[in-house]
């Protein structure tokens, strides 16, 4: 057996290996989230020496802000309709491509391609989509549809929809396609003796087996949906007026353009809120059916 | 993109009908999904007129590498693809380092101090950077951080390193624990075993981390937008947003400029796709 002293200083030898790592994420995620706390009860600048206390003021202050209740909405919305569209056909596509049908790889790639491409790029691609290329085509074709749905308020939610299921529809897809993959052959053929239908194999062995699956692509779709950016800054610029101006492209406005720094951090502090409590909500609900099944 | 070889019963004969129509349905789907990137690749090589005669589908009539030079020289690429490289490569590369050997000593000991550095590092998967950003630009300039290169590196560290050791903790499992105990017997440091022993086993782990968090730092816009502004410390993505939102008639440099980013990319991915894919799929699969 080995001596408690010798087993003391290898825990000590181990706990430095902990370290780095652990100042630099303190240093760089935890430190910013305790400062967007404290910032979050003052009504500072960014830039001044002091920094004035004012207590819940800006809490108060943005319940009644429009421009938070907008930013909220396209927030939502966009979260709440990503997450639903998104799941919904990368498990659709997921199970087309994990059937009998030819060349699965090829489409497999195709939708999956997207994803590799920077959310500032996507924006302008379908800025130029919706802007020149689209039009152009419905008009070759004497169509007379308008598809400038990043030009009015009323479409843009739209606009972007497709553009962010056009990006990530694949990446969820592979992750079905992986679970599906990992569903042993034997449960199907276990049913099939027992006379059961093609539905209810489905219902009855594929869904259970997806669940680690389904909890992974829920969160995933829609913690990545509530802090969209970068697809905003390329393409509509938070507009038409600011209908597509989202919680975290409103922190920007109001503490880096609007000089409010107390605030942008009490905007901070209710995202993260939401971000957690979402998440948490998500995860034991999916995770008790996991167990449930 | 695993090719299933068990399951003969599934992937069998029985090309039905309604296989044929499915096939019709996804070739659809998959054109109309390719179309922007083929656009993309399309309008890269038309002449500035070409943009506004024609259809957006027609060819290029004398495709020319015109914009793709253009696109190199307005977005300095010279400069900014390097400082991309340069940052990704080492912040993926120390992220990585430091998310294995937390994750490790994490694995391997039952202290509440290590439970509570996994609890610690884990909480931070479910809150992105983004969520942060204003209080991260306010530490960076306090601490001189802004505008320098560690700056920005230190910072993509610190965001990877959740995630960093959510997928090597998952990874774990892998490592046969007897490698290491022998080892320790024969008196190698606990140093000396992770070097030595654990990490070359983790290999596939590594693979995994690097490919995934790569495309992170790669990609990113807003860390690099707060974290350097000046023109010798830009990154690609900063300097394609100055461009695309200078270039709202000429876009055909834009475009040229989108592919020549996306191709180190695509052929990272291309090159490491089995490992890219298991990283996805860290905890979604059963067993």
């Amino acid at each position: 057996m080995r001596k408690p002293s010798f087993e003391r200083g290898s825990r000590l030898q181990y706990a430095t290996l902990v370290l780095p790592g652990m100042l630099i994420f303190t240093v760089g995620i935890i430190v910013p989230m305790v400062l967007s706390l404290r910032y979050s009860f003052t009504s500072w600048n960014g830039f001044s020496r002091d920094i004035p206390w004012n207590g819940l003021e800006n809490y108060k202050r943005m319940l009644e802000d429009p421009y938070v209740r907008d930013a909220w909405r396209f927030t939502i919305e966009f979260a709440i309709l990503n997450t639903i569209i998104q799941n919904l056909f990368a498990l659709v596509f997921a199970v087309v491509l994990d059937g009998s049908i030819k060349g699965k790889r090829i489409y497999r790639t195709i939708l999956f391609l997207p994803c590799l491409i920077s959310s500032i790029v996507v924006g302008f691609i379908w800025l130029r989509m919706y802007s020149n290329v689209l039009p152009a085509i419905a008009e070759s074709l004497g169509l007379g549809l308008s598809l400038r749905l990043f030009g009015s308020p009323g479409t843009v939610l739209s606009g972007f929809l497709i553009a962010n299921n056009w990006q990530w529809i694949g990446y969820w897809m592979l992750i079905y396609v992986a679970a599906l993959q990992s569903v042993p052959p034997e449960l199907y053929e276990a049913a099939r003796v027992d006379g059961a239908s093609k539905v209810r194999q489905f219902f009855k062995i594929t869904v259970p087996m997806l669940a680690p699956a389904f909890t992974i692509c829920i969160v995933g779709i829609s913690v990545g949906s509530l802090k969209v950016y970068d697809l905003l800054v390329s393409s509509t610029g938070g507009g038409p007026g600011r209908a597509s101006t989202s919680i975290i492209y409103l922190i920007y406005n109001t503490a880096i353009s609007g000089r409010q720094y107390g605030y942008g951090s009490a905007l901070s502090m209710t995202l993260i809120l939401v971000l957690l409590v979402v998440a948490m909500i998500q995860i034991s609900a999916l995770r008790r059916r996991e167990i449930q099944l | 993109m695993r090719k299933r070889t068990t399951n003969a019963v599934k992937d069998g004969p029985r090309y039905t009908v309604g296989t044929f129509v499915l096939q019709v349905a996804m070739t659809l789907i998959a054109t109309v999904v390719s179309l922007p990137v083929l656009i993309t690749l399309n309008y890269s090589f038309k002449s500035r007129k070409e943009l506004y005669l024609g259809s957006p589908l027609a060819l290029p009539q004398s495709p020319s590498w015109d914009n793709y030079a253009s696109a190199f020289s307005r977005l300095s690429m010279g400069t900014t693809f390097l400082n991309t490289l340069l940052y990704t490569v080492i912040s993926v590369a120390i992220m990585a380092l430091l998310s294995g050997a937390a994750a490790w000593a994490i694995a391997r000991n039952k202290g509440r101090f290590f439970k509570f550095s996994y609890v610690y590092f884990i909480v931070g998967i479910l809150i992105p950077y983004q969520a942060l950003f204003l209080s991260i630009y306010i530490i960076g300039f306090t601490l001189h951080l802004t505008n320098t290169v560690y700056g920005v590196i230190l910072m993509y560290i610190a965001t990877g390193m959740s995630f960093g050791v959510f997928i090597m903790t998952s990874f774990m499992g892998t490592v046969p624990i007897e490698l290491e105990e022998s080892a320790r017997m024969d008196g190698c440091s606990v140093y000396r075993t992770y070097w030595s022993i654990v990490m070359p086993l983790l290999k596939p782990a590594f693979a995994t981390l690097v490919i995934m968090q790569a495309f992170q730092v790669w990609n990113d816009y807003l860390m690099a937008s707060l974290y350097v502004s000046s023109a010798k410390l830009k990154t690609l993505t900063v300097a394609m947003q100055t461009l695309f939102s200078q270039q709202a008639t000429d876009y055909s440099t834009a475009m040229a400029a989108i592919v020549i980013a996306v191709i180190p990319i695509a052929v990272l991915f291309g090159a490491l796709q089995k490992y890219f894919i298991k990283g996805m799929t860290v905890g979604a699969v059963k067993g």
